[in-house]
């Protein structure tokens, strides 16, 4: 009976089987929900990019005066410090934007998750999509930022993917938890704005995480943007940084187990998405 | 050689209906809460509270049916008699709870009209999406694009943010995207009965053209005019249950006198 290339069997617990395959065959629904999110976001183009750069520049500001100015916080080796916040906003405003993307992804498209079928693990990947290239236009401005202290980087740039890849798979672990929470428990969403906001204060971005006195250090990379924020800052602030290894493969380790229970959480429930969403 | 396209079998679908319950949703303060209650009065030993009632209920039960390659299938039922549920399934919107169903072919299910239109973009980039949504590829739009266009007849609007749209513009190029896909089965739920007269003619025209092509369609409408004119064959369902498989002509007449029974 199964001569027909697309022979299709509906059953309790057998989306199971045929996951994968068919991830890779709605690549092409990945790409265009991508794609309509960011033409969406950018359509009035002003408003759209200079949201993107104003609210982190001013933060920067607000930070660069609070605890460079009136704290005295030290900075990284000689660089000036507002590279060095800047150089942590970016990985953060990429997670934060991606975090609240991804955990609303699913709710702002019930109407297509309780018409259509697709493997739902698509909505919230492409959400992160749109962050990202805010996150380009940010790193951007912070060349241009660069440009303006005469601030060069070294050769450790080309290793920047590396980190921005476990940004990318530290917002899509915490933001699959949220999304497939979401779903099932609605005032979720109040708790990640809440959550966002806290996580400013608590990861390195207004100072360096050197402050941080040593026998805490490793405590304190048990939050997993810790070791991202570190390691693009030593990408970017060049010499004079020391890289703590330890706390950085703690904080990797963690975001791999983050995303890995993310996907298991979300798969463990979606198939129940359409019924109560 | 038997062409059987879709084989159901004792498919059945049981939702859990709780009604101590007024949202529609559960939020994480009332399980919170719930939990708290439920802890305080085992510690206080108060039985006399009653937990949420939970009762089974079958939107769906044992349904199984055949349908042929290129046949035309009209479901009807009254509200709430598991329409929906049964395409949703047929379509893996949802799972069943017990039974199977096996299809061979591509499936298209067009259960709401312009499903993924967003509102701020275009009615040409709203094509795109939409026919992505719907399984097509993106080289295959691009080779009927123009046949999609013409067929509502909105070529002028085609830079118009979909928003802006009349409600009968909107069903015309949500049905016009979804009647050219090329899947084996096509599976439409109720979307007609937004376009006038002469646009629901042609709908009808269309989907008997792609069942001549070799294609199944399964349609469900309350509109039993749309249903004789389409389908050869007919099942009605009630309270889940299939009450009758046959000709259009009977079970159709079933439908509208319930009482004339034989």
């Amino acid at each position: 009976m199964a001569t027909s290339k697309h022979y299709l069997r509906i059953e309790a617990g057998r989306t199971d089987a045929q996951y994968w395959q068919d991830i890779w065959r709605y690549r092409e629904l990945f790409y265009f929900l991508a794609w309509r999110d960011i033409l969406v976001r950018y359509k009035q183009t002003f408003i759209g990019i200079a949201c993107a750069l104003i609210r982190p520049f001013l933060t920067m500001v607000v930070f660069t005066i609070v605890f460079g100015r009136i704290a005295k916080l030290p900075s990284d080796g000689n660089a000036p410090y507002p590279i060095l916040v800047f150089a942590a906003m970016l990985p953060w405003q990429f997670f934060a934007s991606a975090l609240s993307e991804c955990s609303n992804s699913l709710i702002i498209n019930a109407n297509l998750i309780s018409k259509v079928y697709f493997p739902r693990l698509v909505v919230p990947t492409s959400a992160v999509i749109v962050s990202y290239v805010d996150f380009l236009i940010f790193g951007l401005s912070l060349l241009s930022l660069m440009a303006w202290f005469n601030f060069l980087p070294s050769w450790r740039i080309l290793t920047l993917p590396i980190f921005t890849l476990i940004a990318f798979a530290a917002a899509m672990g915490a933001g699959l938890w949220l999304a497939a929470l979401n779903v099932k428990y609605r005032d979720f969403r109040y708790i990640v704005p809440f959550a966002v906001q806290f996580g400013l204060y608590i990861s390195p971005v207004g100072f360096s995480s050197n402050v941080v006195p040593e026998k805490w250090r490793l405590l304190y990379s048990l939050n997993p943007m810790v070791g991202v924020i570190d390691g693009v800052r030593w990408v970017i602030l060049g010499d004079g940084t020391e890289f703590y290894w330890l706390g950085f493969g703690v904080s990797t380790a963690l975001v791999c187990s983050l995303l890995l229970s993310g996907i298991n959480y979300f798969r463990s429930i979606e198939r129940v998405f359409a019924d109560v969403i | 050689m038997s062409d059987t396209i879709i084989r159901v079998e004792n498919l059945s679908k049981k939702y859990q209906l709780r009604h101590a319950q007024a949202e529609g949703y559960t939020a994480l303060r009332d399980f919170i809460s719930d939990r708290a209650r439920r802890l305080k009065s085992n510690f206080l030993s108060l039985s006399n509270r009653q937990p949420p009632t939970k009762e089974a209920f079958w939107a769906l039960r044992d349904v199984s049916f055949e349908v042929n390659q290129g046949e035309r299938i009209g479901v009807v039922a009254r509200n709430g008699a598991g329409k929906s549920t049964l395409l949703k399934i047929l379509s893996r919107i949802t799972e069943p709870t017990t039974g199977f169903a096996e299809i061979k072919g591509r499936v298209a299910s067009l259960l709401g009209v312009g499903t993924g239109f967003h509102p701020e973009l275009p009615g040409r980039e709203n094509i795109f999406l939409n026919g992505v949504i719907l399984g097509m590829s993106r080289t295959e739009i691009h080779r009927k694009f123009d046949e999609i266009v013409a067929f509502p007849e909105v070529e002028k609007f085609l830079d118009t943010p979909v928003k802006r749209y009349s409600s009968g513009m909107y069903v015309r190029l949500a049905f016009a995207v979804a009647a050219h896909l090329e899947p084996e089965v096509l599976i439409v739920d109720e979307v007609l009965s937004v376009g006038d007269a002469a646009f629901q003619k042609k709908c009808l025209g269309k989907m008997s053209s792609i069942s001549g092509e070799g294609r199944t369609v399964l349609f469900v409408s309350h509109n039993i005019a749309a249903v004789n004119a389409l389908c050869s064959k007919s099942l009605l369902l009630s309270q889940g249950s299939i009450l009758q498989i046959g000709a259009t002509s009977t079970v159709t007449e079933r439908y509208i006198f319930p009482s004339l029974r034989k």
